[in-house]
């Protein structure tokens, strides 16, 4: 009895520390986001501020004739209105001669190139007269220039202290809105660390007293599958298949079309529910669960996604929701805090949004943020995707022929993504295919089933050696 | 004066942040319609404007949460006017006879809404598709046989009026119950986008498109089909409640097929996934001859005609336009201005000639 209840509280202590984990990484991001928030609204006032103090100089430095970031600015403005206006005076110019050239006899034709010419050369002479009054409006007045010059400095001394003195303030301002904001949130990640340690040390403690609830599984093995079965009707689909998959690696599963892959990674996500055999996954590194025990829509909490055959994205939404879309399960906000909108929703969603734009970034999808994947090309999609996957941060990631569909390049990309998404976050890859390229290219370990029977299992180069694994490819000689 | 202009830009700024807000539309919607009832009683307006404005309005909320069943759950119903009749006839009676206070009533009304939601969330578990509209039709038909034969409830094949409606010890006005509608319709549209804008709308698409992709990433079949026809009945409850408090009158063979099918109607005509044209639609169906065919005189003479309108527009909206007129608006309104930028290219081509 005492054992039980102590089971009981392991658990719930195990899944408050999940829970704790969730809301400090949360408020970590949320953080940074509005750090960055507070910093860019500090460069887009201290911008602000530099101008209106050229602006209040302006007119002073174009008398004085000195150098003035806006007028500057303004003054190749206008430059390029005006160049640009009597280029298209020029054009409409042409462009009415060249039809009057077409009306005209042939005899004609020298006059009226003559008109042409002088045609010209009066809008060059209008355009000179127009350049020549722009540059006097920012030329400096000739009477006084020195007075002017120490006026203009004078002035200028005083906008400049001014405006430090601004800068200092925006630069306080920010600082204050800074420290206030990380006083906050570092407040709340400290209270959080807190308990996440009594909670741990309380594990600790009671992990001491219970017997070991692993089922004997290895420390370095992810997935195991004991026995599996499934039938359809009479149809055995996987008979008696055991295998196990180890942490970090990239695990292959092969076989001939209709050799009950697929019926296996339903069988793991719990699509299927399976006839006999057992499945465990170790969750955490204390923790291992029965993956029979699970509802199909509970296995992503458990830190298993996968993707499938035939792309399954939300049409109607861009790119960047339907990732959002698969950060369902990170959103704590109640369904009364989504119908009004809460803060909390609102901060969960930009900080998710964030991560989905860097995943994007990071698998080169960015320039599609915002498009509807529907007439998005194939290999696009299925990198969308994998980048859906990507957004819980899992253990395990099951896909589901990621190659069919795909040409070399798309294929060999492929490969290259799958290795950085194993080395960078040490996620478990799990998956089927009919490429026996892109299977040799990047698997660690490859496990070969024909009829639902284990044939082989072991490294790529043992596999192809493997003269069962031959045989069932190619028929027996 | 160079000032001036940075300034102007800033507020440019800032207007652009409002306008571009979501409920900014909503909120100048529920305005404009408000103005509808000055005009009223200012004698601009005739009575059957202002009964098609609030008409459309109440339909809309009933689409509304209707929609988000059918275009964003992919579930269909038929179930809607069952249930917009419990709304009348639970709110007229305990209200409007009975004079129990208004929470109370709500809380009646929209506990039994859940309660409906929850019994048919569970009947879709298991069933779907047409199978699922034909159930949500037979208890909608059991409704309303049920509001048939209680005659002392609901005044049984006669209707029933329900007069004295109180809200916190007052009697209402016509005029304060259409701005209580209006407002309610703007709320009811603000909470409509927030649902869709949310980790919720996206689940539910995600559902529409696919159970398998959608259970795969983590969203429970059972708490989003159950979600999704609380919502839809809560407001299909809703608006009956609307609908006693102005027409004062429910008629318990009102609520029918004819009914439901014309509400899956105004949201397929209109666009099933967009807030106004679910609006559009519900106007189309409903508002358009109130407030517009009645008043000409072909279609007085001939009022078989109108039904037959009706008919023809749905027939040609399905056909040509799958998803609604809203989209035949914003795709003309891309087309139309694809169609100018090209004719000022065309215009400043002829003047200056080709680019060099």
């Amino acid at each position: 009895m005492a054992k039980m209840i102590d089971a009981l509280r392991i658990r719930l202590c195990l899944k408050r520390i999940e829970t704790l984990q969730a809301r400090k990484t949360f408020l970590e991001n949320l953080l940074a986001l509005q750090l960055n928030r507070i910093d860019m609204a500090k460069a887009k006032q201290e911008r602000q501020c530099r101008q209106q103090t050229d602006i209040s100089l302006a007119h002073t430095a174009i008398a004085a004739g000195e150098a003035n970031g806006y007028v500057t600015a303004e003054h190749d403005r206008r430059l390029e209105q005006l160049k640009q206006r009597y280029l298209l005076r020029y054009r409409a110019l042409r462009e009415t001669y060249k039809r009057k050239l077409a009306k005209v006899l042939s005899e004609r034709q020298a006059e009226i190139k003559e008109q042409r010419e002088r045609a010209f050369q009066a809008l060059e002479r209008r355009k000179s007269t127009a350049l020549a009054a722009l540059e006097a409006r920012f030329a400096p007045d000739a009477d006084h220039l020195e007075l002017r010059k120490t006026a203009y400095a004078e002035l200028k001394a005083k906008a400049e202290t001014d405006l430090a003195l601004r800068l200092q303030g925006i630069t306080a301002r920010s600082d204050r809105a800074r420290e206030k904001v990380s006083a906050r949130m570092i407040k709340k990640i400290e209270g959080i660390e807190r308990s996440l340690l009594a909670r741990e040390q309380a594990t600790a403690a009671l992990k001491d007293k219970l017997p070991k609830s692993d089922y004997g599984i290895p420390e370095d093995v992810l997935l195991r599958i004991e026995n599996l079965t499934m039938r359809f009707g009479g149809l055995v689909a996987v008979d008696d298949l055991s295998f196990d998959v180890k942490q970090g690696e990239i695990f292959g599963l092969i076989g001939p079309n209709g050799a009950g892959k697929t019926t296996v990674f339903n069988c793991i996500t719990k699509f299927y529910r399976p006839a006999a055999g057992r499945m465990y996954f170790r969750k955490n590194p204390v923790e291992v669960i029965r993956l029979n025990d699970y509802p199909v829509h509970n296995i992503i909490r458990q830190g298993i996604v996968r993707t499938f055959q035939n792309v399954e994205l939300v049409w109607e939404l861009p790119v960047i929701d339907n990732l959002l879309v698969a950060a369902h399960t990170l959103f704590r906000t109640g369904f009364f805090g989504q119908l009004i909108h809460t803060r909390k929703l609102k901060q969960e969603e930009a900080v998710l949004r964030k991560k989905a734009t860097d995943i994007l970034a990071m698998l080169g999808l960015l320039p599609y943020a915002h498009m509807i994947p529907f007439g998005l090309p194939y290999g696009i999609l299925k990198k969308i995707e994998l980048a859906r996957t990507l957004m819980v941060d899992p253990r395990m990631i099951i896909l589901d022929e990621p190659a069919a569909g795909l040409n070399d390049a798309e294929t060999r990309d492929l490969a290259r993504i799958i290795r950085t998404i194993r080395d960078q976050n040490q996620t478990t890859i799990f998956l089927v295919e009919h490429d026996m390229g892109l299977v040799m290219d990047v698997c660690d370990t490859i496990c070969a089933i024909s009829f639902g029977k284990k044939l082989a299992l072991g490294t790529p180069r043992e596999i192809q050696a493997d003269k069962a694994v031959r045989d069932a490819y190619l028929g027996e000689e | 004066m160079l000032k001036l202009r940075t300034l102007l830009r800033e507020w440019g700024k800032n207007l652009n942040l409002i306008i571009k807000h979501p409920y900014f539309g909503f909120v100048v919607f529920g305005a404009l319609l408000l103005v509808v009832l000055l005009l009223r009683m200012g004698g601009l307006v005739q009575i059957g404007v202002v009964n098609a404005v609030v008409l459309t309005m109440i339909y809309s909320i009933i689409a509304l949460g209707f929609s988000l069943l059918l275009g964003f759950g992919g579930l269909a119903s038929l179930g809607t006017a069952g249930l917009v009749g419990l709304g009348t006839f639970v709110m007229g009676y305990f209200s409007g006879i009975l004079n129990w206070p208004l929470l109370p009533t709500l809380a009646l009304a929209f506990g039994i809404a859940i309660v409906v939601g929850l019994i048919v969330g569970f009947i879709s578990l298991r069933i779907e598709g047409m199978y699922l509209a034909i159930i949500t039709l037979g208890l909608a038909e059991i409704l309303r046989a049920f509001f048939i034969s209680y005659d002392k409830f609901t005044g049984g094949f006669s209707g029933r009026s329900f007069r004295n409606f109180t809200i916190f010890n007052q009697p209402v006005s016509t005029e304060a119950v259409y701005v209580t509608i209006t407002v309610v319709f703007v709320l009811a549209m603000i909470a409509t986008i927030n649902i869709i804008k949310s980790p919720t709308g996206r689940a539910l698409l995600a559902m529409k498109n696919s159970d398998s992709a959608a259970q795969s990433l983590g969203i429970s079949l059972m708490k989003y089909r159950l979600l999704a026809f609380i919502i839809s009945t809560v407001f299909a409850v809703l608006g009956g409640i609307l609908y006693i408090m102005y027409i004062k009158f429910s008629y318990a063979p009102q609520w029918n097929l004819a009914f439901s099918l014309e509400i899956l109607a105004a949201v397929i005509v209109g666009g099933a996934q967009s807030i106004f044209g679910i609006i559009l639609g519900v106007f189309l169906i409903y508002g358009l001859n109130l407030a517009v065919l009645n008043n000409i005189p072909f279609f007085v003479q001939n009022p078989a005609l109108i039904v037959i309108f009706n008919g023809a527009l749905i027939v040609l909206v399905v056909m040509f336009y799958p998803g609604g007129l809203i989209r035949l608006i914003q795709t003309s309104h891309f087309k139309l201005k694809l169609f100018l930028q090209k004719l000022k290219h065309r215009m400043k081509v002829r003047r200056y000639g080709e680019d060099d």
